[in-house]
């Protein structure tokens, strides 16, 4: 693939527009809050699509039609029965507690609901996460750009990584969203067209589903037993794995999307921030996942397509990139490929700026240096958002040079995040859990994960002590030590919190359902309502799911 | 505050005329597996989008009079 002058001025458009927003919102910047926070004055609309925009890195545009391609359209299960659902319990029954608490980052409410070495845990460990996750995405961008443009890895890393932080250093969280936004705008214009043009030329939906496999064009009927579909999962462990554990676990508890809600302009907006963002994500499964299947078909017709190859296997990561390559001109080339940076760098500047944040605030002024004036944290919130770019970029070479560490590590950080949605199921919703309960709930849980996969094997995977059981996938089997690792945590933290000294109802005020005042909108139409409004996005689920049954 | 809506429609609006353009005026750039003048058709929604955000920023400063 190779690029015309239309497609470089269209880059470095965007890259001037990215860096002009940067530089005009330099000036709202005077506290630390300001930066790390946004001063909690941004508009509902901004929140929602940064809230999804962050979460949509270039990983999941080329990870989600390499998934369609493979398995069809039961990969939308990771938006329909996984991200949604979730995303509406943290905006109706959540959000309340995150943003009334006044706590700054979710470390911050683990520390004003239980107790410090409960935030200490999920700080330093998320914090860690952030930084390799960036750099992951760091990596698989270089060599995507280097094996379709024959760019140089050093060059696209360096390139994109001064680009987010010239942005984020200057215009700190506010500038970060304002990006995300813009981004996710190019994202959904630059891909909806190749959707379009790819399904158009397959014969439309009944062209496609002539040409492939039933079991591509169903999320559901095939999901009784794990033999019948290529996914090699069962509908337990999908709906209790990624469903229940998996997505909730990242929707409600991590800091980088539920950074953009708090950065709302007010409790109602902050509520509804997910809840809107839902309705564009349903959508999403069209415009990443259906192009992946439309390959699928257009490789059965004589049209002169053929899915790329590697080392005499299907190459799925690549689908997405050769589409472009046949469907787009010079011209929209160079839009798509500014969107694939773009999604690229809102998933970088996502981790960062929730990186910055963590690492000031829970880690610096917590243990390293409290009671400064604010002024000094501005300045170490600057300075980590540099350390946070430069940490990046050498997990992007660590990345690199040992690809079995990354792998270890992903591992790892998935055993320590797998539990945590049952201790804040129980900090939100149990006033009589304590910190001591949900310390050794988080701990047990994360031992747990670590035996289900030492016990278990699937694909020539875990089973490091034992091989008890065999799972056909490994995405079953991810599944499976996500729900041991919950239940682990989630027994644990009441066993201990029974046995332990309950903390005075007085101080949880604001912080546990029952103890908190939370204010009903009532009044106004349905859709400025986060009730009603849950409901409805509900119900458009429901369709979905039914639709592509 | 920035508003938000005027960067994004200045950034789409460009981009649509940059593409519109050069639609119409290199018609012969086809993609292999389309016939579509791609870049014209993209480049006129891009131009509608941006006039719809436009619109919107410009309502919504008329209201706001400071």
């Amino acid at each position: 693939m190779t690029l015309a002058p239309v497609d470089y001025v269209i880059l470095a458009l965007y890259f001037a527009f990215v860096l002009g927003i940067g530089w005009v919102l330099r000036r709202k910047v005077s506290t630390s809050g300001d930066f790390l926070l946004s001063g909690r004055a941004l508009p509902v609309w901004i929140t929602s699509l940064a809230f999804l925009a962050a979460n949509l890195g270039a990983q999941e545009l080329i990870g989600m039609s390499a998934s369609g391609a493979k398995y069809g359209i039961m990969t939308s299960h990771f938006y329909w029965i996984g991200a949604i659902p979730a995303m509406l319990f943290v905006g109706v029954f959540m959000m309340p507690f995150y943003y009334g608490s006044r706590a700054r980052s979710v470390p911050e409410y683990l520390k004003l609901r239980f107790d410090e070495k409960t935030r200490g845990f999920n700080a330093l460990t998320f914090a860690t996460m952030t930084v390799f996750s960036s750099g992951i995405s760091m990596y698989a961008l270089g060599l995507l750009l280097q094996l379709v443009l024959g760019w140089s890895f050093t060059t696209s890393v360096l390139c994109s990584a001064a680009i987010v932080l010239a942005y984020t250093f200057l215009g700190g969280l506010t500038s970060a969203i304002y990006n995300e936004v813009l981004q996710f705008l190019l994202i959904v214009i630059g891909f909806a067209p190749l959707a379009i043009l790819a399904v158009v030329k397959a014969g439309g939906w009944d062209g496609m589903a002539a040409r492939i496999p039933a079991v591509m064009t169903h999320s559901w009927a095939y999901m009784g037993s794990a033999s019948q579909n290529p996914m090699g999962v069962e509908v337990f462990g999908l709906v209790a794995g990624l469903g229940f554990v998996l997505s909730f676990g990242y929707w409600c508890t991590d800091f980088l999307v539920v950074q953009r809600a708090m950065a709302a302009d007010s409790m109602a907006s902050a509520r509804k921030t997910p809840l809107l963002a839902a309705i564009p994500k349903m959508f999403i499964p069209f415009i990443v996942i259906v192009p992946g299947i439309a390959a699928v078909a257009l490789s059965k017709m004589a049209v002169g397509y053929s899915l790329p190859m590697k080392n005499g296997g299907y190459d799925y990561d690549q689908v997405l990139t050769t589409l472009m390559a046949q469907f787009y001109p010079a011209g929209m080339l160079g839009v798509g490929l500014t969107g694939l940076m773009a999604s690229f760098m809102s998933g970088m500047a996502g981790n960062v700026t929730a990186f910055n944040t963590v690492f000031t605030y829970d880690i610096y002024q917590s243990y390293i240096r409290p009671n400064a004036p604010d002024r000094h944290y501005l300045h170490v919130g600057r300075f980590t958002t540099v350390a946070g770019v430069a940490l990046s970029i050498g997990t992007a070479y660590l990345a690199q040079h040992y690809n079995n560490i990354m792998d270890l590590l992903q591992l790892v950080f998935g055993f320590v995040n797998a539990p945590l949605f049952a201790t804040f199921l129980l900090g939100m919703f149990w006033k009589r859990s304590t910190g001591h309960g949900a310390f050794t709930g988080l701990l047990a849980g994360t031992t747990a994960a670590a035996l289900t996969h030492g016990l278990t094997t699937a694909e020539a995977k875990g089973g490091w002590i034992a091989s008890l059981v065999h799972f056909p996938s490994t995405m079953a089997q991810n599944f499976w030590i996500a729900i041991f690792a919950w239940s682990a945590c989630f027994v644990i933290t009441i066993a201990v919190s029974l046995a332990t000294r309950p903390r005075p109802e007085k101080e949880l005020e604001g912080l546990v359902y029952g103890l908190t005042n939370v204010r009903h909108e009532d009044g106004g139409p349905w859709y400025v309502r986060p009730g009603p409004l849950a409901v409805v996005v509900g119900i458009l689920l429901v369709i979905l799911n039914v639709w592509f049954w | 505050m920035l508003d938000l809506r005027i960067p994004s429609g200045l950034f789409f609006g460009l981009l649509g005329l940059i593409l519109s353009a050069y639609g119409l005026f290199a018609p012969g750039e086809r993609a292999p597996l389309t016939e579509t003048n791609v870049n014209l058709y993209c480049g006129l929604f891009m131009m509608a989008f941006a006039a719809f955000l436009l619109a919107l920023a410009w309502r919504a400063a008329r209201k706001r009079p400071s």
